[in-house]
């Protein structure tokens, strides 16, 4: 039985998300998308699509943000899978004050939705306007730029074309691995936003830690959320990969909002990917690597990481 | 066993309601039209529109169909509410049928039917589920987010609160009123021993639990959601405390729907490939007579008075099943 791709959708207040949902909703893609709405302080999209919910957020161990999941979405989702018409997509919005993080673990945590759905990413629109003063005065706007596979840079038609650049320098310093894409209205190919596979092990096929280089960026603006980058020749021990990567969810998930790697294990012939959000961690065989030179890379998006102490510890998994 | 009558009813069956008089069966579809069977004639008499996207668990009021949904509406003989924004995944009834209950995001609304609603409770938490007590009409109890709580309608606050920190799914209450159980969303469920105050933590569950069922002499819990059903003794002062469960097994996957019959004690259970277990319990040990149906069992309802089983599949067949 194939898996319901998931699209979470997230970004600050009057990002554009009402916008983006009714073009997603009325445009004739030939898709059925379910949209499950939050944003009560808004106006409510009225569509035969939408449900719409409060965010329920479950606490599963203590207190612990890693174990917090959204108890409404598992009720709805679980009635959803159930119905005979069964839709090509799902796609979530999130309140614009909300920390995306309870939303994709709960995709991970509840076996249910684990066997049935597959989150296929989080989009994260951004005000261009005024996103440097949100960044600045919230957490919550940093932490939805940091959750994203893809950020969509919208209201550009309000801001300069010079400062544009300088803007989403900004943007990739905090998130190294997102593809941004600058708009107007939200008008973006549908594409763009629901065939993202951000959590798609099969479609992690390259991981890019000199993002951040290639673009200049040295982190000026003292962002508390940033991203490290790492690459190394060479091979990696399994096991001494297995115990660094658990060691370090276990002590800094918290603060780690997303990871992505890239490596090349000793006597594994194919490449192993890795994806986690906080204390969440997939992995899997990458396939082949077909003709690519065997070699490690791997970012992590977090708050207050520290990159020499993060590059020490991977290279002391090298073979 | 005989297949006294099926019909269709379009989708994934996600409640089944005799109703008091035990002469119809209000059956539930995941969407489309809600419908009234008749026992004579084991097919459909009457449909009430659905609610769009999704319905919710409907009930029987005062020998009437009322039913909810995701388009955040009740409906009841011709009467339609909306009592707020968000949507409604079950109405319940109370055990005396003076009123009706929907619970939408962290707020209960209590009817009796015929106005807007009558109270209205704010929760510290969305409840995932609620259950009114099968002995007093006004008191419900809610689950969700935290753990549960008892509450009275007319009043602003619960009586009582069971707070364990975790989330709570599903609540059921023993038809003696001495036992509330949750099920949670770790693979765990808790029993609460009213008259005692006595919490008691169940664990080592394979998975979640997905369904639960009190007997109707309130001495057995069954609990589901892997392919066994483990039956816990609720008897005596102390109930499931330090007592051995009773391990049903002969599923072939998750089990989806557990039922005890009001008129034989035996226990119903369906999985999602369609394998039903019909369990009777004889001084600590158990029987098991097991059937397979050709399509997943998604919920069960027996009948109150006869030895007759109803069973919806997740095709949207209806099946009338006597044990006799």
């Amino acid at each position: 039985m194939s898996r319901i791709p998931v699209t979470i959708l997230t970004g600050f207040l009057g990002s554009g998300k009402t916008t983006l949902l009714n073009r997603i909703l009325t445009e004739k893609h030939g898709l059925r998308i379910a949209v499950i709405e939050n944003e009560f302080g808004e106006v409510g999209i009225d569509h035969e699509l939408v449900i719409s919910t409060d965010e329920e957020l479950f606490e599963m161990n203590n207190g612990c943000i890693c174990c917090t999941v959204r108890g409404d979405l598992i009720r709805i989702l679980g009635n959803l899978m159930k119905r005979r018409d069964k839709f090509d997509h799902i796609l979530i919005e999130t309140t614009g004050l909300a920390d995306p993080g309870p939303v994709v673990q709960t995709f991970f945590v509840d076996d249910e939705l684990r066997e049935k759905t597959i989150v296929n990413g989080v989009v994260t629109l951004v005000d261009a306007h005024h996103i440097v003063g949100q960044l600045e005065q919230t957490h919550e706007a940093e932490e939805q730029v940091a959750f994203a596979d893809v950020i969509v840079l919208n209201k550009c038609d309000l801001v300069p074309e010079e400062n544009l650049d300088a803007l989403e320098q900004r943007v990739r310093g905090i998130n190294a691995l997102a593809t941004i894409h600058r708009t107007t209205r939200a008008d973006i190919d549908i594409a763009k936003v629901l065939e993202v596979g951000g959590f798609n092990l099969d479609r992690a096929v390259e991981v890019n830690p000199h993002f951040l280089d290639a673009h200049g960026h040295h982190h000026h603006h003292h962002s508390e959320i940033f991203s490290v980058g790492i690459e190394a020749e060479g091979e990696c021990d399994g096991r001494k990969l297995n115990d660094w990567i658990s060691k370090l969810v276990r002590e800094q998930g918290k603060d780690i909002f997303r990871m992505k790697g890239v490596f090349a294990v000793k006597n594994q012939a194919d490449r192993v990917v890795f994806q986690g959000v906080h204390m969440l961690v997939d992995a899997a065989s990458g396939g082949p690597w077909a003709g690519r030179p065997r070699k490690n890379a791997v970012v992590f998006i977090g708050r207050n990481l520290n990159r020499e102490a993060l590059n020490a510890g991977f290279r002391m998994c090298l073979a | 066993m005989k297949n006294l009558g099926e019909f269709e009813a379009g989708d994934n069956i996600l409640s089944l309601k005799w109703s008091r008089d035990a002469a119809k069966l209000l059956v539930t579809p995941s969407t489309g039209d809600i419908l009234v069977a008749g026992l004579e004639e084991c097919s459909v008499k009457e449909r009430f529109s659905g609610h769009g996207m999704g319905n919710g668990s409907s009930d029987w009021f005062q020998g009437e169909p009322v039913t909810c949904g995701f388009d955040g509406k009740v409906r009841r003989a011709g009467k339609e509410w909306a009592p707020g924004r968000g949507m409604i995944d079950r109405v319940k009834s109370n055990c005396d049928d003076s009123l009706f209950a929907v619970a939408q995001n962290r707020r209960l609304h209590v009817f009796n039917g015929a106005n807007e609603p009558l109270y209205m409770i704010d929760l510290p938490a969305s409840a995932a589920d609620f259950g009114w007590s099968p002995t007093q009409a006004g008191e419900i109890a809610t689950a969700g987010a935290g753990g549960a709580c008892l509450w009275r309608v007319g009043e602003d606050n619960p009586f009582a609160r069971f707070d364990w920190g975790g989330a709570c799914l599903g609540v059921e209450w023993s038809a003696d009123g001495r036992w509330l159980a949750t099920a949670d969303q770790t693979p765990s469920v808790h029993v609460y021993d009213i008259p005692r105050d006595h919490p008691l933590h169940i664990q080592g569950f394979e998975g979640k639990v997905r369904t639960m069922a009190f007997s109707p002499d309130s001495k057995r819990l069954a609990t589901a959601g892997s392919p066994v059903v483990t039956v816990w003794p609720c008897k005596g002062k102390k109930g499931p405390e330090g007592a051995t469960p009773i391990q049903v097994d002969g599923s072939e996957s998750e089990v989806l729907a557990v039922a005890f019959s009001p008129k034989t004690g035996q226990l119903a259970t369906g999985d999602g490939k369609g394998t039903l277990l019909v369990v009777s319990f004889e001084s600590g040990q158990f029987r098991r007579k097991r059937t397979r149906l050709t399509s997943g069992i998604a919920s069960l309802a027996w009948h109150p008075l006869l030895p007759l089983l109803a069973i919806g599949h997740d095709n949207g067949n209806v099946m009338f099943l006597s044990m006799e």
